[in-house]
């Protein structure tokens, strides 16, 4: 089992959210968007990015919306919901807490 | 669009058994990621053949992210499912009350029916407008065997016009459903078997319109008609909220099948040739769909 992979693949949810929360934006700009971020750490498998976008929006945690870009082109842009605001909170905080409790266990302070 | 694309999107389309609009929506969503994709690579250096390759490879399997995709959208909410659950759980509410005997009752059903499929009609046709639709057909079909049974000198020529034709509106509708989703035909053919099982285990078509003993069957029968139909509404209402595929067939074609068996094994005595025929074919007309669900 890959613990790297295991890891995303729980937190897809919250990384798709906070990457939507910080602009609106459609799928292969997500996954560039998650490799620049995380300096090439995040290899998001690209074929699993749609089904868990579509999964958001019938959970009315994002909205899509076609937008033409200025060359023309039509993307599916996502926005955040208030609903997927409010849970995108509650999900970085239980995240927090947990990140922190791990640094704790792993790295004591010495004093 | 490019070859590699155009084939990857192509098989793509063929595996999601989803509504067009949706469908559509997301194979154009999925063509726009890998021309971003190709673009990128072919500014990096590689042939547009090589860079579709390249991009179709990194999405993945077009089966597999059909599935996923089926899986988000096939799944209906409690209120699509208390929907599909609803005409059957009418029937056996009419029956567990004895107010199938109410003209008034009856006739409150029959307009609430006809209310619902205008409504279902209006929204598009949505999933759980098919268990409904199932039992529309049934008036066509009742009235081509009582014909097959009762036709004397000229109501021959009657049923022979109006059986091919009761069969070609049939055929046509079963077409058109199964051309959205062989399993939406599989739930709106649900209720044939089991409605015609326990009609045969009343008496022949003459015998209900010849005498009453049919009644007298039918009361002590009660009991495990409503329960047969409970049945079919949990199993319609397990559909619409199962994601996979094969749990939603199986979830249709176990009670039926069980229902349909017992009643026949349990009323041999009462079915004659015809009776045996109709059930064989009810049920085969209702095996067809997942059949060739699981071919594909």
């Amino acid at each position: 089992m890959n613990y790297g992979r295991e890891l995303l693949k729980g937190n897809t949810d919250s990384l798709l959210l906070c990457l939507i929360n910080s602009q609106p934006t459609y799928g292969y700009q997500i996954v560039k968007e998650l490799e620049k971020r995380s300096n090439g750490y995040f290899h998001f498998k690209e074929g699993t990015l749609y089904p868990a976008l579509h999964r958001l929006e019938k959970d009315k945690l994002i909205r899509s919306k076609w937008q033409k870009l200025p060359n023309g082109q039509e993307r599916r842009y996502y926005y955040i919901t208030e609903k997927g605001q409010q849970v995108l909170a509650k999900k970085l905080a239980t995240w927090q807490d947990f990140s922190a409790a791990v640094r704790a266990i792993i790295q004591p302070e010495t004093t | 669009m490019a070859n590699r694309i155009s084939h990857y999107l192509d098989s793509f389309k063929t595996c999601l058994k989803i509504d067009s609009a949706v469908r559509d929506s997301v194979t154009q969503e999925l063509y726009t990621h890998l021309e971003d994709k190709s673009q990128e690579l072919r500014e990096g250096g590689l042939s547009e053949e090589e860079a579709d390759k390249v991009a179709t490879e990194a999405l993945g399997p077009p089966e597999l992210i059909a599935q996923q995709i089926y899986e988000v959208h096939a799944q209906g909410g409690w209120q699509e499912a208390l929907f599909a659950a609803l005409p059957h759980l009418l029937i056996a509410l009419l029956f567990a009350s004895y107010y199938w005997q109410n003209v008034i009752c009856l006739s409150i059903v029959l307009v609430a029916t006809i209310s619902v499929a205008i409504y279902g009609w209006h929204l598009g046709k949505p999933v759980w407008l098919f268990p409904w639709l199932g039992y529309y057909l049934l008036p066509v079909i009742i009235t081509g065997i009582l014909l097959i049974y009762l036709s004397q000198g000229w109501g021959w020529v009657a049923a022979l016009i109006y059986i091919p034709l009761a069969l070609f509106v049939l055929i046509y509708i079963v077409k058109q459903t199964a051309e959205r989703d062989w399993l939406y035909a599989l739930l709106m053919l649900a209720p044939l078997p089991v409605v015609f099982g326990w009609l045969l285990s009343l008496g022949t078509p003459n015998e209900f319109l010849t005498n009453n003993l049919w009644m007298g069957r039918l009361q002590t029968k009660v009991p495990w008609i409503v329960v047969s139909f409970i049945a079919l509404a949990i199993a319609s209402a397990a559909f619409i909220r199962l994601k996979q595929r094969w749990c939603k067939t199986t979830v249709l074609l176990t009670p039926t099948a069980t229902i349909l068996a017992a009643v026949s094994l349990a009323c041999r005595g009462n079915i004659d040739f015809w009776g045996w025929l109709i059930l064989i074919s009810s049920l085969f007309a209702f095996a067809t769909p997942a059949w060739m669900q699981a071919r594909s």
